[in-house]
């Protein structure tokens, strides 16, 4: 990459100082400048082993600085929360450095700052995750550390009824929030209360308030097992050096069958529903619009990523370039197929002024119906394919980056030659393959349509629209009869 | 280049280690144009990305009194073409690459960058250089409206739109006299964004957006020469703008308590205690950091093991210091727990805060704030985009980009007795308490009598 880099160099300087004999007058400002050659992305070597108990353990070296962090990936998340009580699986998380069989709540906060290591735990749909971040010199403190909080947390009663309070409290707060309340209440009205993506991952009131320590303990047990989970370690370390510490560490983590259970199909919507929950005074609507969409396993995964970022995915996006470069309804739209282990929805959203509520539903409406019908041209495909081209070399500047792309590949399952053929499959994508996605998997006739708004002032103008029946829910995304 | 080597002297503090505490150093060339316009380039190839960053010394400080908002909208009309480059193509052309790019305005300050890949350097360059020298034959009445309407639902969005989001402007209204530029917000006031004109934006742009009132920042996968030249080649030719006047009012003392009620849609009710600090560069705003720090920062700081974890009588808690240019502030937030009311926030604050003016701190309190300030010093570092970020602030607001790899210097030898003394001088001050209740739950305030203040706009 050096030697690339230098002979380009040397050939501009040719340029630029035949420019600079002119004596500095203004260069041609019509011409753009264009690229030099393309730099090499290094993508991260990734080592793998397994420890005896079943804990695969990967590893990418960086030797620059000499720091090392750690991610314990869990393949179980809110999608493994038992049925009629969401909240459990990021409840256990948030409470595993609540306390060990040796060290209380303090103890652990106290000898965190002692190493000046970091670390956090937390759950989401997907998965359970533990992160570490320390200094090479400091690895088996903080290694020992780790694994006591993952292996032998005791859940104490005390910070357990702190944590379920605290959380009560929080969803009483969030209802302020109409960003929250909107993507919360659209994700229920797609999935319903069976499926786990229609709850939120934190918890609703009912199930917080019925959830026992046992509850925790249970989940605890029953997902938190070497052969469910994979330590990611990304920096100043060798192999040969690293699994030692890792046995030490993880070994007498004890093995167990681990039964993941697979979430119920979801049936795609019939029709057109509008969904209006009042905030009366409200300067903003919060709008989203959306439908349960597409696993991060689909083979369209390609062809679906460049059609959105033409769509919603970026700045230049249509539905942006309109909603607010084109009519300033809005400070920024957008939209996402946002890929998870099961089928994930589909979603357009945006804040926009509440005067003009009902014109940007119908102009996001337009968007999404002209894309189904008409895919992108050909401009708008080189445009995409070029911007996703560049931006891929800005994936791996940070170790924090490096740990991101390995959890990807962990957690859905990604061949391991993924980054390597990246680019190739992105060149790949045809004008032929967006339009059938488009035409797939756009399902402007059957989308669910919400918006968190001053119904008084918007309501009368979702009706003209005539998108379909608008019903009215509470903040919680529940019918009011 | 080998700079983040020593970068990693921050990660390392901790209790017993502070002594060997090290501030990663980052070299860069400075140098400047014929035109006035600083330069600054950082050589790192660790990754093949490099940041375009310009900074120019403009932010609400400089804005008129009835045009209040107008540095922010500016900003987004920078976005909307220039002479060369049409409307809607500067986004293209960078997205077309693949770049992250935004910009932003406070107080103090106007940035834009790019992140590029690092083949991609010479095209943000001119991009930079085309709105800094050819913006205004590219303004008009349309774009100005369309921005002023986005500048708008900005605030509707993230102000007017968000529980407690006018918050911070019912304070710095308070907290300083009208005529001192931080009393408006950076976000501006419906009306002043309405009376916003194209003079404006010209003589604005005339005045503020010159090369002699900017750094442009180039950092990570760079070859220096050749980005010299691109440098020259851009913006040499961009004529120097006159001299600025620079708003300089003295230090804002507040003559008494100020005690303010307001209700907004919120389920719980917000306590904002604020009071003066020093302004940002000074071995007091870095006592401020500290100080803060012990306060509520992790679970066994001050607040929030007392008022969280303990008594469990608020939902969270926080405190900070935010030094700026030509003054500081120093805030704790706290947020009650259902059924609590704000009197018994204020109560329990002020005990937190007796105790640590009867007593002080300890010296293990101080170590580990001086560990957490290290920490996110080095994080700031491990982008192209924080370190381009970083140099052009220390250049632009305390004259010295090498300042930036120092700033840890302003916290060398910060004892428990300068902690406490400080602790002392801010708490024993004049402070702005603003309640924050659900609508029609003034008994929940810290001031049941105190008359809702009338909303005025900025």
């Amino acid at each position: 990459m050096n030697r690339a880099f230098a002979c380009a160099a040397i050939l501009l300087f040719g340029a630029t100082m035949t420019l600079s004999q002119t004596n500095s007058q203004e260069p041609d400002r019509t011409r753009r400048p264009g690229p030099q050659p393309v730099p090499h992305v290094a993508l991260p070597a990734i080592q793998k082993a397994k420890l005896a108990n079943g804990l695969a353990v990967w590893l990418v070296e960086r030797h620059k600085l000499p720091l090392v962090a750690m991610s314990l990936v869990i393949q179980s998340g809110a999608d493994q929360d038992p049925a009629g009580k969401p909240g459990v699986a990021t409840m256990t998380a948030e409470l595993l450095d609540a306390g060990t069989g040796s060290r209380d709540v303090l103890q652990i906060a106290e000898e965190l700052e002692f190493l000046g290591a970091s670390m956090s735990f937390r759950a989401n749909t997907d998965a359970s995750v533990g992160n570490a971040v320390t200094l090479t010199k400091h690895l088996d403190r903080t290694l020992a550390l780790f694994a006591d909080i993952l292996t032998n947390p005791v859940f104490p009663e005390k910070e357990f009824e702190r944590i379920r309070t605290q959380r009560v409290t929080s969803l009483l707060q969030q209802r302020d929030r109409a960003a929250i309340v909107a993507s919360n209440a659209l994700m229920h009205v797609m999935y319903g209360t069976l499926h786990p993506y229609g709850n939120d991952a934190s918890g609703t009131e009912a199930s917080l308030k019925s959830m026992t320590r046992n509850d925790i303990v249970a989940f605890y047990k029953a997902s938190y097992r070497p052969g469910n989970a994979t330590l990611l370690v990304v920096g100043d370390i060798a192999m040969n050096d690293l699994l030692p510490r890792i046995e030490k560490s993880f070994a007498g983590w004890e093995q167990a069958q681990v039964a993941l259970r697979v979430p119920p199909d979801v049936l795609p919507g019939r029709r057109r529903v509008v969904y209006l929950i009042d905030k009366p005074g409200a300067p903003q609507s919060e709008i989203r619009i959306g439908y349960p969409a597409l696993a991060r396993s689909t083979p369209d995964y390609f062809p679906v990523s460049v059609m959105n970022r033409i769509l919603g995915g970026q700045f230049s996006s249509r539905i942006n370039l309109n909603l607010r470069e084109k009519r300033g309804y809005t400070y920024g739209a957008r939209s996402a197929f946002i890929f998870l282990k099961h089928p994930g929805p589909f979603m357009a959203s945006g804040g926009f002024v509440s005067a003009k509520t009902d014109s940007s539903v119908e102009q996001l409406v337009a968007e999404i119906k002209r894309m189904h019908a008409e895919g992108i041209t050909a401009e708008e495909l080189a445009f995409a394919k070029k911007g996703m081209t560049g931006a891929f070399a800005l994936n791996f500047e940070t170790q924090a980056q490096v740990a991101n792309t390995l959890q990807n590949l962990v957690l859905y399952g990604l061949p391991d030659d993924y980054y390597a053929t990246y680019l190739q499959n992105i060149d790949g994508v045809t004008l032929e393959d967006v339009r059938r996605v488009a035409a797939a998997y756009l399902n402007p006739d059957a989308m669910a349509i919400l918006v968190v708004g001053d119904a008084k002032l918007v309501k009368p103008g979702l009706e003209k629209l005539n998108l379909g029946p608008v019903v009215m829910l509470d903040t919680e995304g529940q019918l009011i009869p | 280049m080998r700079t983040p080597l020593p970068l990693l002297g921050g990660l390392l503090m901790s209790a017993t280690l502070a002594a060997t505490a090290q501030q990663p150093a980052v070299t860069f060339d400075r140098y400047s144009l014929d035109n006035g316009l600083t330069v600054i380039l950082q050589e790192d190839h660790s990754a093949p990305v490099a940041a375009v960053l310009v900074m120019y010394h403009v932010g609400s400080k400089n804005e008129k009194p009835g045009r209040t908002g107008f540095a922010h909208l500016f900003e987004h009309v920078m976005f909307k073409g220039s002479e060369h480059v049409a409307d809607g193509e500067h986004f293209r052309l960078l997205q077309e690459i693949g770049a992250n790019i935004n910009g932003s305005t406070t107080e103090d300050r106007t940035n834009y960058f790019e992140v590029v890949p690092s083949n991609e350097v010479e095209l943000a360059l001119y991009l930079e250089s085309d709105r800094m020298g050819y913006l205004l034959p590219a303004v008009n009445q349309a774009k100005l409206d369309n921005q002023r309407d986005v500048v708008k639902n900005e605030r509707r969005q993230n102000y007017d739109n968000q529980p407690y989001g006018t918050a911070y402007e019912k304070i710095t209204g308070a907290l300083y006299p009208p005529e001192h530029p931080y009393s408006w917000p950076v976000i501006g006031s419906m009306d002043d964004l309405s009376a916003a004109s194209l003079d404006d934006v010209k003589g604005f742009f005339r005045t503020y957006y010159a090369p002699n009132n900017a750094v442009v920042v180039v950092a990570g996968d760079i070859n220096p020469g050749q980005t010299r030249e691109w440098v020259e080649k851009y913006f040499g030719g961009i004529p120097r703008g006159k001299a600025i006047e620079r708003p300089n009012p003295p230090l804002p003392v507040l003559p008494a308590d100020v005690r303010l009620v307001a209700e907004d849609e919120v389920q719980l009710p917000r306590l904002f205690l604020t009071w003066h600090e020093a302004p940002r560069g000074t071995r007091e705003d870095a006592v401020a950091d500290v100080l803060a720090s012990i306060l509520s920062s992790g679970k066994s700081s001050r607040l929030y093991r007392a008022l969280v974890l303990d008594q469990q009588i608020a939902q969270n808690v926080d405190a900070s210091a935010d030094g700026s240019e030509i003054a500081g502030t120093m805030s704790i937030e706290i947020t009650a727990k259902p059924q609590r009311t704000l009197a018994e926030m204020e109560k329990g604050v002020n005990a937190v805060l007796d105790e640590v003016l009867s007593h002080g701190v300890t010296e293990k309190e101080v170590q580990a704030a001086l560990n957490g300030e290290e920490a996110q010093l080095v994080a700031r570092l491990s982008t192209v985009l924080g370190r381009a970020n970083g140099l052009a602030t220390f250049q632009l607001l305390e004259g010295d980009a090498s300042k930036y790899s120092k700033e840890f210097d302003r916290f060398a030898g910060i004892t428990p007795g300068e902690v406490h003394a400080l602790a002392q001088k801010i708490f024993g001050s004049h402070k702005v308490v603003l309640s924050i209740v659900p609508r029609g739950k003034r008994e929940l305030s810290a001031d049941p009598a105190v008359p809702q203040k009338k909303e005025t706009p900025q």
